[in-house]
């Protein structure tokens, strides 16, 4: 394999999917979803397991491979031992895979959370976008929301027009992008030295700062997406935190967010940083769109 | 035994109230000319205190302001109340993952803006003792305080700058705020430690014993304390009367806190402090309920603590031009130095790195704060009190505009 391909690679048209698979009474439900996504984006499929290959589970998967329509030739199936998470993400990097796909809990119980479970330690190191499936479905269940950050990043625009891309795709009609507006301090410096008018300008010019970064590229956005509606919405609160609530409350089916600019450790899950936010408490199913910039 | 006569309750809401009133008008009038609002409130103490009325009407200044008696004794317990709820508030700010988040830039600049003033500091005191004024077994003591009055930064006087400067939201913006962060953080650590080694007789407790307290009282709150206010807060203010629930019990749990860790041998400060950055840290805590504790702290008790710092010393008398000159040149030139190196091997341009240290040269109230706990625990003498005061002033004022020079107008 090229592996300078990865480099500055765009996280689309996703061409290659992965699809990491546990033998859980959730495998038929991921083997479909991996399916659909799979015809929906036209992209190859490899189904990855990292355990010991049996006849029992040769039997469980081509069981699991008929029930969601799945004929040999549409995948590629890579059985490896060793560390999962390591396993996975090589297994990933090797086959320059655009888009992991995971079956993942809601919520984590408080020792999982901070010992780290494969789907989440996956996520927090991945150099490949990677999709959390919280609920995988074996029937088709259309996604109708998708909710975006719109954080002030460089990654914001690639993770933005990914999430475009994969709307038109998927055929989905209401995008939402999130502004988290947050900011330390403030209220201390308000309560120092400011008048109410004065303070209620300061909070008003930072949250308006902060849309109107984002207007440009969303009419441009608008204008080659034309069939999508395009929102978008501000938001208080503590980045990851805020816009998880949001796509809660929203009943989002789809929230989209940038990889992180730092390597996530046990440190971040206790001094918890926004994406751990995210993790904690999956709102819904959760993309994480690694831009490779 | 001293009773609380009615003339005692009288005196003190009239000490109260012409606190309160003068200190507003006066800190309405510095903010005109951009001035830090503690420059009014410790000027106003100053103006009222035994520098400047004292002179005038010394009788006048005993009747409404005693040295002694019970009426000084509720009023000191006022200011002390003040000082630990002034720590809470610092603690709600504390948000260590603005620090993480800022990644290299944030930490380097963090790591040296402290380090470097405090390691000059606790060296300036060993190679230069004569420059000094202490206490002969207290010399380390005195060496680690005097290192972390030098690396303290002022998280409010910075944010304020940063917001009038308009660079709140900018690299720079967050990487000096992720730096005064972790300052205000290790700083005020130090000095738990510092103070809790001191103990309350003035005698030296153990040093295992006040390290192993305050880790395990800092990762008990960290890791449980938290989740217990994180799941608690959403129930209060939704439950309880709003803002009076979350008000009341927040200054609760941090009373229960500050009197904890006074009772186990630390400062009842360090209680305060953590309690404030457990609660602070949830995401539960409306901004709006943020503000109103802000509110209420730094505009009743921030004002009599500060305002009674001039009525306690006598600045005129006590102003050591020698020391505080010292002072001055040690805390500006470590912190620009330290902060802009950090800053620069961040990854920083040259003018911004600059930037970065005077920004984050701006120690305010905190410092004060700091010196009036070592001048109460019979660490620092009056003199030091007062430079320190005056460095803080300083730098708070000069901060700004300094900083102005190096980002806007190049």
């Amino acid at each position: 394999m090229d592996l300078s391909k990865l480099k500055r690679r765009p996280s689309f048209p996703i061409e290659t999917i992965a699809v990491a698979l546990a033998f859980s009474p959730r495998l038929d439900g991921i083997l479909a979803e991996a399916k659909r996504i799979k015809l929906q984006l036209n992209s190859a499929l490899i189904l990855i397991h990292v355990g010991e290959k049996t006849a029992e589970k040769e039997e469980i998967l081509d069981s699991g491979l008929q029930k969601a329509g799945l004929v040999p030739s549409d995948c590629r199936i890579i059985w490896m031992d060793g560390d999962p998470v390591e396993t996975i993400l090589n297994v990933c990097k090797l086959n320059i895979v655009d888009l992991l796909i995971l079956g993942a809990l809601q919520k984590e119980k408080l020792l999982k959370f901070y010992t780290g479970s494969v789907a989440r330690s996956i996520s927090r190191k991945a150099k490949t976008s990677v999709l959390l499936i919280t609920e995988p479905k074996v029937e088709p269940c259309k996604i109708k929301k998708i909710v975006v950050n719109g954080i002030d990043n460089p990654k914001t625009l690639h993770t933005i027009a990914t999430s475009l891309y994969l709307a038109r795709l998927l055929e989905v009609k209401d995008i939402t992008i999130v502004n988290e507006v947050y900011n330390p301090a403030m209220a201390m410096t308000i309560a120092e030295n400011s008048t109410a008018p004065e303070a209620n300008k300061l909070k008003r010019d930072i949250a308006e700062e902060q849309v109107s970064r984002l207007h440009p590229i969303i009419e441009q956005s608008q204008e080659q997406y034309p069939e999508i509606a395009i929102k978008e919405k501000v938001v208080n609160g503590k980045p990851g935190y805020a816009i998880s609530n949001y796509a809660k409350s929203k009943n989002a089916d789809l929230l989209v967010v940038n990889s992180t600019d730092v390597h996530l450790n046990l440190f971040d899950r206790i001094f918890t940083h926004d994406m751990e936010y995210v993790l904690q408490d999956l709102p819904c199913n959760l993309l994480i769109v690694h831009s490779r910039i | 035994m001293l009773k609380f006569t009615h003339t005692d309750l009288v005196l003190m809401l009239i000490a109260l109230g012409i606190v309160l009133i003068l200190s507003r008008f006066i800190s309405e009038f510095g903010k005109k000319f951009k001035m830090p609002i503690v420059l009014g409130e410790i000027l106003l103490g100053i103006l009222i205190g035994p520098s400047v009325f004292g002179r005038l009407s010394p009788h006048l200044l005993a009747a409404i302001f005693p040295r002694i008696g019970a009426e000084r004794i509720a009023l000191d317990g006022i200011t002390s109340l003040a000082v630990i709820m002034l720590l809470f508030v610092a603690g709600l700010e504390v948000q260590l993952n603005v620090v993480l988040k800022q990644g290299k830039a944030a930490i380097y600049t963090s790591f040296m803006s402290m380090l470097f003033p405090f390691s000059i500091g606790v060296g300036t005191v060993l190679l230069f003792p004569h420059l000094f004024n202490y206490n002969a077994s207290n010399r380390m003591v005195y060496a680690l305080f005097f290192g972390t009055a030098m690396a303290i930064s002022a998280l409010p006087v910075i944010a304020r700058i940063l917001i009038d400067l308009n660079m709140f939201k900018t690299k720079v913006g967050m990487v000096i705020m992720a730096a005064a962060i972790f300052d205000d953080l290790t700083g005020w650590l130090i000095f738990s430690l510092i103070l809790s080694l001191i103990g309350h007789d003035g005698e030296i407790t153990s040093l295992s014993y006040t390290i192993g307290m305050i880790i395990g009282f800092g990762l008990f709150m960290l890791l449980i304390g938290r989740r217990i206010i994180d799941k608690a807060l959403p129930w209060i203010q939704t439950k309880l009367s709003w803002p009076g629930g979350v008000l009341s019990l927040s200054l609760g749990f941090c009373f229960l806190g500050a009197a904890f860790t006074e009772k186990i041998g630390l400062h009842a400060i360090l209680g305060a402090f953590i309690m404030g950055i457990a609660i602070g840290d949830s995401v539960h805590l409306h901004e709006k309920a943020r503000e109103i504790i802000h509110q209420f702290v730094t505009n009743i008790f921030a004002p009599l603590f500060f305002v009674s710092l001039g009525l306690k010393v006598d600045f005129i008398n006590n102003f050591d031009p020698m020391l505080v000159t010292v002072v001055l040149l040690i805390a500006v030139f470590c912190k620009l130095i330290g902060a802009t190196l950090g800053a620069y091997m961040g990854g920083l341009s040259k003018r911004e790195s600059i930037a970065i240290g005077f920004g984050l040269n701006a120690r305010g109230a905190m410092e004060i704060i700091l010196g009036t706990l070592a001048l109460e625990a019979g660490l620092i003498d009056e003199k030091m009190f007062v430079a320190l005061v005056v460095m803080a002033l300083v730098t708070s004022i000069i901060s700004g505009p300094m900083m102005k020079y190096f980002i806007k107008e190049r």
